[in-house]
């Protein structure tokens, strides 16, 4: 019984790992028709801040906010320039023009940070354990579990219940219309491209004191990313969510029963959904104007 | 004369040089004019610059360097120009990088590797060529076994040296029961757990429960949850890599440290790659290697010092694989002074070798060419510094891969 709830928390902190990568993945993907495969050296950008941050003695708390911001930044930069000129070509364009800066960024990285593994100093707020049924668990991964759960809800309030979200879906769908009301909505990607990039290193971030820093991290972290979107629909929230908490059950469970076979199995289960749903668990309503 | 070879990077980054017009490309051609022509010696750094491992193939590329600066850049009077090529950690790109260095190169020697799977590769293409090869790290155990060469020398461990050792300390040492071991499923993975299962098991010891995991796993919690409620006597794990740097921190996270002996093999406890980056509460986990900063072997003191005085920090296996490769190639080139054209020749003195290297006393093999090495029992303390540091607590001298006798 124990073990089984023990696992379960365990996958739940899995699910939300992949919830994060995924978020600023969907969001480019569903607001902007834009295929960012650059989003998994943003996680690592955000790795890397956060370890840099917690290693020189700076308040902890704010690493992550210092994440965010290098990812935002970062994010506001790529939109300028080349982002910008390729929103409106294929999807095959931007995938080229995407990858390509992802090898750059890596080689960036690795000449910045060097090629070693890097883990971050928690502080021992974090560091400790509480113990569930009379077995330690790591309050990290509690923090982890917490926050992310907090940033998905606060994303889907502000994209779903705000006038904001609602200008930024109306651009979606007829950008012109949008314009006619006397907004710039060249602004308002600049902004969806900032956000969704600094929630990409805020989960690198996060993620760091589990997954640790290095030079690969970034195509791990994309796979991963990118598995979690496609099966849980293209650009759909509440399939994110859904996909992330069936696949961290499936890796962890997999894991318990089989370790040897365990990305088999949960990639099985990937694909089964796949087949039986094309579109994904939740597939967006797609409208033509 | 230390020589850089133009790899992919070299490539890149001179092109830039060049494109951008800067003075950098000139002292540069004043070097390669230099070395140019009479009596210079050409060896082939193969390692892995690019891919998972990355911060491996640099080290080992750091310690060859270091020991060639050391001897001022000539061996026997000759001046050794180094050409270095990226195999990526892929066995194809190998092949490829071995017979560019052996046709287009002319190289007269051929060291490094840090991937097992890219020492099988090229073994083929190296026998038949009749190539003078120093493998730096691949320790496949076949090598030492069924794909042994007559001119293919292995101045490091075999998998089953270390795997092997690490099963009798268990056995004897730790507990004979209730044994899990975990470790990365790939070959290298393979034949470590193997080894120690077989040396355990001829100890007396019982093993409850293998696991294995994906290379690159994230999330090792469900299986430590496993292991936190299997409470077995000891635990035996071989990682490398970001691998190695998360189980163990992991293992802190469910604090399985200190409750549960660890002990493991190979780059798992890595100083350099490893150690730093998981800190010192994995302190009383232990190791078999036949490298440590704190071996008694006064070369390998000698190499410590040296080394943390050039990069201020202690050397691990990598760093200390490539300067053990330049001692021994040094070595054998001084012994036919210079004249590497009998190959019979060279190949009768590596083997006369009795040498005191980085990693410890080191001679070789003559039935497979395999270096024979003192294997160290580390354990992780923490030193003065509050770093972690592998403390050598017992050595077994002189273990020899049994080659085709296993």
């Amino acid at each position: 019984m124990e073990y089984v709830v023990i696992q379960s928390i365990n996958a739940l902190v899995f699910a939300v790992i992949l919830l994060m990568s995924g978020l600023g993945l969907t969001v480019v993907m569903s607001l902007m028709n834009f295929i960012n495969l650059a989003h998994g050296s943003l996680v690592l950008l955000g790795s890397y801040v956060a370890v840099f941050w917690l290693a020189i003695g700076a308040p902890w708390y704010l690493a992550f906010p210092a994440a965010f911001l290098s990812g935002a930044v970062a994010g506001a930069v790529l939109d300028r320039f080349p982002f910008r000129l390729f929103y409106a070509r294929t999807h095959l364009m931007q995938v080229l023009l995407t990858f390509g800066l992802s090898v750059v960024f890596a080689d960036l990285m690795r000449w910045g940070f060097g090629a070693g593994v890097a883990t971050p100093r928690l502080p021992d707020v974090l560091r400790g354990v509480v113990f569930i049924l009379d077995t330690p668990f790591p309050v990290y991964r509690l923090f982890v579990l917490g926050a992310g759960a907090l940033l998905a809800l606060g994303l889907w309030y502000l994209f779903d219940r705000t006038i904001w979200g609602a200008v930024v879906r109306a651009c979606v769908v007829d950008r012109g219309a949008v314009e006619s009301l006397g907004i710039n909505t060249q602004h308002v990607f600049t902004l969806v491209l900032a956000l969704a990039c600094g929630l990409g290193a805020l989960s690198g971030a996060l993620g760091s004191g589990i997954m640790a820093a290095y030079p690969g991290l970034d195509e791990e972290v994309l796979i991963l990313a990118f598995i979690v979107v496609v099966v849980g629909g293209l650009g759909s929230f509440s399939g994110l969510a859904l996909s992330s908490l069936v696949l961290g059950f499936a890796m962890t469970f997999s894991k318990m029963i089989d370790p040897e076979f365990s990305n088999l199995m949960s990639l099985g289960a990937a694909a089964a959904i796949l087949i039986v749903r094309p579109n994904g668990l939740v597939a967006p309503v797609t409208r033509q104007v | 004369m230390l020589g850089r070879g133009i790899g992919r990077r070299g490539f890149l980054a001179s092109s830039a040089a060049l494109a951008a017009g800067a003075a950098v490309s000139g002292p540069l051609a004043g070097r390669a004019l230099a070395q140019a022509g009479r009596d210079e010696l050409k060896i082939g750094l193969l390692t892995s610059l690019s891919g998972p491992f990355a911060a491996l193939g640099e080290s080992m590329r750091t310690g060859l360097q270091l020991h060639l600066q050391g001897v001022g850049g000539s061996l026997a009077g000759r001046p050794v120009r180094l050409i270095v090529e990226d195999d990526h950690a892929k066995p194809e790109e190998g092949v490829r990088k071995v017979r560019k260095l052996l046709t287009q190169d002319g190289v007269d020697i051929v060291c490094g590797v840090v991937h097992s799977g890219v020492a099988l590769s090229i073994r083929d293409v190296l026998a038949s060529a009749n190539a003078l090869t120093f493998i730096s790290n691949g320790s496949a155990n076949n090598l030492a076994r069924k794909a042994a060469s007559r001119f293919i020398f292995r101045p490091t461990k075999t998998n089953w040296m270390l795997g092997s050792t690490a099963g009798t300390w268990a056995a004897e040492k730790i507990s004979k029961k209730n044994a899990i071991t975990i470790a990365a499923d790939y070959a290298a993975g393979r034949e470590y757990v193997e080894d120690f299962i077989g040396a355990y098991k001829a100890g007396g010891g019982q093993v409850a429960r293998q696991m294995w995991t994906p290379f690159g796993t994230t999330d090792f919690a469900p299986l430590l949850t496993d292991i936190a409620m299997a409470k077995p006597d000891l635990v035996y794990c071989f990682f490398a890599g970001s691998d190695a740097v998360r189980f163990l921190q992991q293992w802190q996270d469910y604090r399985l440290a200190g409750r549960i002996p660890l002990i493991g093999t190979g780059a798992v406890f890595d100083q350099e790659d490893v150690l730093p980056a998981v800190g010192p509460g994995i302190k009383g986990a232990v190791n078999a290697f036949h490298q440590s900063p704190t071996a008694p072997a006064p070369g390998a003191q000698a190499f410590v010092e040296l080394y943390r005085k050039a990069h201020g920090r202690l050397p691990g296996e990598m760093s200390t694989s490539g300067y053990a490769t330049g001692q021994v190639i040094a070595a054998a080139v001084d012994a036919v002074q210079g004249d590497l054209t009998n190959k019979d020749k060279v190949r009768d003195a590596v083997l006369a070798l009795d040498l005191q290297t980085a990693y410890g006393p080191m001679r070789f093999d003559p039935a497979n060419n395999q270096a024979i090495l003192d294997v160290y029992i580390n354990e992780v303390r923490v030193g003065s510094d509050g770093k972690p540091v592998n403390q050598v607590v017992h050595a077994y001298p002189k273990v020899s891969d049994p080659g085709d006798k296993a």
